[in-house]
């Protein structure tokens, strides 16, 4: 068995690999999708949000995998930290003693939780949900009944202004860290890649087809939920009968 | 002293606030039409939900189905009735109800009789018990929501 070296660096002023490429990818991903589906629901799209939807949803799981097996900086492991190694961080920021972070800092990791927590409790949420008529609906919709179905509604709409709310938080903080403390953030968010003014511990970085692998079993879980969870809560679609083909989808008459 | 004018103004005023009065407290309190529209378009939604639902079942109930076919049913006679001139948007109610339900109303009752068909077709494709003429039946129902919606009811917000 071969040793990893663990402690690999790079030097200051030379570019490090930071963010890979799924994670970018995803990063933007969720920006774009966030304001489709804002558009979507606001202009009655309902056909374009419940893909959107379900795009997101294989996002989400998909980084919640990568933040299992995936690079370094990617690693819940290796960003999610305590209460006290926050104060520490903020405490090491004041008095500019504070090495660099490379990945999230540990305050910014709260960022990256609450902003995935909140698109998993609303994509969760909005499996559930349903319109006015309650007929356009979420594709797990029928497993719950009517009265509780207009509460999730209700609270699908809630949580998309706290979701907003924090994301205007996320970018606040961006821009703080860009003008008041002249740190770039966003184009490593971009590029991938930074360059530190010291030398620091090279991250990791996990193969594409690790990412691929991720990505299948996402794709696979968003497909399954969209058909309503069969074979357990309803058939596979080509074991429904033909019949169900002359119905219009609900969606297409309300 | 009385003064006769007086009492003739007193006499006159009085029959007049007797049928103010009520008046003023029925402009204060909404027709009960609202809710009972309402409410009536509310049961019709649980209905087809309850229904559809059903379709993506593994094992559809047949009596479900049926039972949510029957409040359908009773419910869609009731939708013309629930459409008094003067229950518009005009009314200060909260309503989606749009103006033209009033401007043309040979419209509006096709469109209310088209419903009333279809939930009887559905009622009667779910006595049979065969889902394949149960589903295009309640998708004819949806269609005739939807037709109904497009020209009559506010677009939603």
């Amino acid at each position: 068995m071969t040793a990893r070296p663990v402690t690999a660096t790079t030097l200051a002023g030379t570019p490090v690999r930071l963010w890979d490429l799924p994670v970018r990818l995803v990063h933007w991903c969720f920006v774009v999708g966030i304001g489709l589906l804002w558009w979507s629901a606001e202009n009655h799209r309902m056909d374009l949000h419940f893909k959107v939807g379900l795009v997101m949803l294989g996002l989400v799981v998909f980084r919640l995998l990568w933040g299992l097996v995936g690079s370094s900086t990617a690693r819940f492991t290796s960003f999610v930290k305590g209460p006290a190694a926050i104060r520490a961080y903020l405490a090491g920021q004041k008095t500019g003693t504070a090495e660099h972070v490379v990945g999230h800092n540990p305050l910014g990791a709260l960022s990256v939780l609450a902003l995935l927590g909140l698109l998993a409790l609303q994509i969760g949420l909005g499996l559930f949900a349903q319109d006015t008529d309650a007929v356009n609906s979420g594709p797990l919709n029928f497993l719950v009944g009517y009265d509780l179905a207009k509460e999730i509604s209700e609270i699908h709409e809630v949580v998309f202004n706290v979701i907003l709310a924090v994301v205007a938080l996320h970018v606040a903080a961006i821009l703080y860290y860009r003008f008041i403390k002249h740190d770039n953030l966003v184009s490593p968010m971009i590029s991938g890649s930074r360059v530190f003014e010291s030398e620091v511990a090279t991250p990791r970085i996990a193969p594409l087809w690790l990412a691929l692998v991720c990505a299948v079993l996402a794709a696979a879980l968003a497909v399954w939920v969209s058909w309503g969870l069969p074979p357990f809560a309803t058939p596979f679609p080509w074991d429904r009968p033909a019949a169900a083909a002359a119905v219009p989808d609900a969606s297409s008459y309300m | 002293m009385r003064n006769p004018a007086k009492l003739t103004i007193a006499a006159l005023l009085l029959p007049a606030a007797a049928l103010a009065v009520p008046a003023l407290v029925q402009a204060a309190k909404p027709s009960p039409v609202f809710k009972l529209r309402h409410d009536n378009f509310e049961a019709m939604g649980r209905a087809m939900k309850g229904t559809f639902d059903e379709f993506k079942k593994p094992t559809p109930s047949v009596a479900v189905i049926q039972a949510n076919a029957k409040v359908l049913a009773g419910a869609a006679i009731k939708v013309k009735g629930y459409f008094p001139k003067g229950t518009g948007p005009e009314s200060g109610q909260k309503t989606e109800a749009l103006p033209a339900i009033w401007e043309r109303p040979a419209d509006f009752t096709a469109a209310a009789d088209r419903l009333v068909n279809a939930t009887k077709a559905f009622q009667l494709a779910a006595a049979t018990g065969d889902l394949t003429k149960i589903q295009p039946a309640a998708g004819a129902v949806g269609g005739s929501c939807k037709n109904c919606h497009d020209s009559f009811r506010k677009p939603k917000s």
